[in-house]
């Protein structure tokens, strides 16, 4: 279906090109993980597919890539539309039209389909992927799973052979992400379509994918069986540390594949109970809503020294509203919030920051200066503390890094660091974090990780929101679970994410080892 | 039975609704009584209330009353404070005079007596133009904008692209300047991050982020493909429409603004026509684009427009004598 010959691709000015020299085949139906580390050219190696790189990218372009017969080497996009699909991360800000039928026929429109069949068309590839009843809805009113859904089905109402689909499921609570997953899975087998999926939460889609490509950043580029990429690739998803570490072979991909396996109980160690010290935070009664929409209703919570409480749920659950009406900025119709210096909401902007630090979902919306010194300089500033404070806390978390570097070329982990950094200029002893691991790899991950167990260290009360299970199931000391803005699971960790509940994390389910949930607990 | 009410709003073309919002306008500049200056924004009101749909841009309708009442007021209380401060017959109520002398010219007189005469002059001053306003608030509360849009003709049609795309854009602009905002509240107080550094330009690299993610996926699924019009073909098409557009626009002020000219006002209205007419001739030559469920006039869309026209005529006409 696809042949890429001696592909390269290089920016003007780059030291060396993001590809080179790329060789892959890919067959009709198949169904390919797309991953590499961030920063490795991965979404701009899936761009090549329909000409949106170098179109949209810049950069220049050698080689052949050859799409059903066709040679569309350095084609434009809107050439490429009917013979490639394309789905980005947001589906909210690639939508033309504002209504679901009315989306999905836009690229009938744009390429010309006789309006007599558009109808049934639309019908069909709405049901084709389960929005059918919702054909006539706002598609501001979609949910973020729907919304995926509906760019899906106008990738392909027009026939298209190939998706491209650069994380779709970043955005969305594990359950939504997993219709999708298993609805592409579902394309490639019933309607013969090609699928290109870039995908950052490995342990998704690798058990479901017949193949892996590689892009390793080092401007080489491979394609594995998928059993076969793990041996070569550094970031591997927890079920696979696991195999690893338990030296299963060949290494289990989901849990469905360690079935009949079992650990040794001297093999894994319980999870080491926190040294919890007094409250700093407690909140009572937490009302949130925004018009007639209630987000937060009637939650009370406290948060303890040295704890990672982690707000789980799905979305539109109210975990964000509810820590940032902890935090003091966000709206809060009722409740009250204190801690030992008093409510965070009484404070001023800059006094708040002694008390409670706060990294937002976009941990970059805080840099706004041209480079990391400012960046670092100007924290210390307003914090009125002495110079270097924050560059200390930085190099902490992320060590040493190029002062010179603009703070948007930093990678994603590195961003994070440094807007942590920046919110603990005052040593602020309660930290919240709302979901932190979106868009990071698993070597960030791990560097957040370290950073929240030195946060834990120093008796700090850390709270995150987050629905990323194998992570929780590494750094939590307790889980609240949301739905509709209440809390309607806080059992303990071990049950919460154990096996045979609806957020087991995948080495729970692996090993059905109760008191077993993260791979960090087994030893090599 | 409020969602059977609702959809027929939606039933209708939205072309048809502005149609009957502006015939009502025109009616409204056209009174010469408060009567018929009421009727007509009460008219406008019910209607709009009728066939209230859900969409965000149907609960403008509050907005637009409020503006209604201000203006009527501003009218009154302009003509209050700015009366000559000389009249002497039908005197509604008294104010003390304050003149001014500037040093040079006849005083300023302000406030002074002021009589029912003149005061229905400006009440029906602020209702005729209370009485547009609603007039275009009712179209505009029920028209859905963006099927408004999808009838613009072909020619046009990338021009209405990017009306329709600046309509997704406005609610993400408005997310993404909230959360700068909270950002730059968490950094504290900052000499250094002012709100040039601080919102304009992070919200810029937003929107224009978004805006490339946009153009980026509808290139990708087709837009941009060019027709088989020749360059010359092209360009008369973008004319034609735009100059069409021009002489309506002409016509229509003519038609509002001096009755001795209405025989110019119709040649031009005629011209239009013409134009439209040449402009759909020359666009369906090119067949790369087709439309999904074009909305097409149906019996209640005729209904309308007999209504628009009726209103129309009975205003010209002096209103039937009423006034």
């Amino acid at each position: 279906m696809i042949n890429i010959t001696d592909l390269s691709f290089g920016y003007a000015g780059a030291e060396s090109p993001l590809l080179r020299r790329v060789n892959i085949q890919i067959g009709v139906g198949e169904f390919v993980l797309v991953c590499g580390p961030t920063g490795s050219g991965k979404s701009t190696f899936l761009k090549l597919f329909n000409g949106l790189a170098p179109h949209f990218t810049s950069g220049t372009l050698s080689g052949n890539i050859e799409i059903d017969g066709h040679d569309v080497t350095g084609r434009q996009p809107h050439e490429l539309a009917s013979l490639v699909g394309y789905v980005n991360q947001q589906p909210e800000g690639s939508f033309v039209a504002d209504t679901v039928e009315d989306e999905i026929a836009y690229s009938l429109e744009q390429l010309g389909f006789d309006p007599a069949n558009m109808h049934s068309l639309v019908v069909e590839f709405a049901a084709l992927v389960g929005i059918e009843e919702i054909l006539e809805r706002s598609l501001l009113t979609l949910s973020g799973g729907q919304q995926q859904r509906v760019a899906i089905a106008s990738a392909l109402a027009a026939g298209q052979k190939v998706l491209v689909l650069d994380e779709p499921t970043s955005a969305l609570d594990p359950s939504a992400a997993n219709d999708i997953i298993d609805l592409l899975k579902r394309l490639t087998r019933e309607r013969a379509i090609t699928v290109l999926l870039a995908e950052h939460r490995l342990e998704r889609v690798i058990a479901k994918a017949d193949s892996v490509i590689v892009v390793n950043g080092d401007s080489s580029v491979n394609k594995f069986a998928p059993h076969e990429a793990f041996k070569e690739y550094r970031l591997v998803p927890p079920i696979v540390e696991l195999s690893q570490k338990l030296g299963w072979q060949p290494a289990a991909l989901d849990p469905a594949e360690a079935s009949g396996r079992s650990i040794e109980r001297s093999q894994w160690l319980d999870r080491v109970p926190p040294q919890i010290g007094k409250t700093l935070l407690s909140a009572e009664g937490i009302v949130v809503s925004y018009g007639s929409t209630k987000a937060v209703q009637d939650i009370s919570l406290e948060a303890r020294e040295g704890e990672v409480l982690v707000i789980m749920g799905e979305n539109g659950s109210g975990k964000s509203s509810l820590i940032w009406a902890l935090q003091g900025i966000g709206v809060m119709q009722a409740g009250t919030v204190s801690t030992p210096w008093g409510n965070p909401r009484n404070m001023s902007d800059d006094s708040r920051l002694d008390v409670v630090a706060m990294v937002p979902q976009k941990a970059a919306d805080l840099l706004f200066l041209n480079s990391l010194a400012d960046e670092l300089a100007e924290s210390d500033r307003v914090a009125g503390v002495a110079a270097t404070t924050t560059a200390g806390i930085f190099a902490g978390f992320a060590g040493r890094v190029d002062p010179k570097m603009h703070p948007r070329d930093l990678s994603a982990g590195q961003q994070l660091a440094l807007v942590l950094a920046m919110q603990l200029v005052k040593d602020a002893p309660i930290v919240l974090l709302d979901e932190p691991t979106r868009g990071l790899d698993y070597q960030a991950k791990a560097q957040l990780a370290r950073m929240l167990a030195q946060l834990q260290m120093q008796n700090k009360s850390v709270i995150l929101a987050s629905h990323d299970i194998e992570f929780v199931a590494q750094i939590a000391t307790r889980i609240l679970v949301l739905g509709d803005g209440q809390i309607v699971d806080q059992r303990p960790i071990e049950q919460i994410l154990g096996s045979g509940n609806p957020l087991a994390s995948q080495v729970s389910q692996a090993l059905k080892t109760p008191g077993l949930i993260a791979v960090q607990q087994v030893i090599r | 039975m409020r969602e059977l009410v609702a959809k027929r709003a939606d039933a209708l073309h939205p072309g048809s609704w502005w149609l009957l919002g502006l015939s009502l306008a025109m009616a409204a500049g056209l009174s010469q009584s408060i009567l018929i200056a009421l009727l007509i924004s009460a008219i406008a009101v019910a209607l709009s209330q009728v066939f209230r749909t859900s969409a965000p841009w149907s609960r403008s309708i509050g907005f637009y009353l409020t503006l209604a009442a201000v203006i009527v007021l501003v009218r009154l209380l302009f003509r209050v404070l700015f009366n000559s401060g000389l009249e002497t017959s039908q005197i509604a109520f008294s104010l003390k005079d304050i003149e001014i002398n500037l040093g040079f010219g006849p005083s300023v007189h302000l406030l002074g007596a002021v009589s029912w005469l003149t005061l229905e002059s400006a009440a029906l001053d602020g209702l005729r133009l209370a009485a547009i306003v609603l007039s275009v608030a009712m179209a505009n509360t029920l028209a859905n904008p963006r099927r408004l849009l999808k009838s613009t003709p072909g020619a046009l049609y990338e021009v209405a692209t990017a009306i329709s795309v600046a309509i997704n854009l406005a609610p993400q602009l408005i997310e993404s300047l909230q959360r700068v905002r909270r950002a730059r509240r968490l950094r504290g107080r900052s000499k250094k991050i002012g709100a040039l550094t601080g919102t304009v330009i992070p919200v810029l690299e937003d929107t224009l982020d978004r805006s490339l993610a946009l153009a980026a996926s509808m290139d990708a699924r087709g837009f941009g493909r060019r027709g088989n019009l020749s360059r010359a073909q092209q360009v008369a098409v973008r004319v034609l429409s735009l100059s069409a557009l021009a002489v309506f626009a002409i016509g229509v002020y003519l038609l509002l603004s001096d009755p001795a000219l209405s025989f110019v006002a119709a040649i031009a209205l005629a011209l239009g026509a013409v134009e439209v007419l040449l402009v759909v001739r020359i666009s369906s030559l090119r067949n790369v684009r087709t439309r999904y469920r074009r909305q097409n006039l149906n019996a209640l869309d005729v209904l309308v427009w007999a209504l628009a026209i009726g209103v129309l005529a009975f205003a010209l006409t002096g209103f039937g004598g009423a006034q």
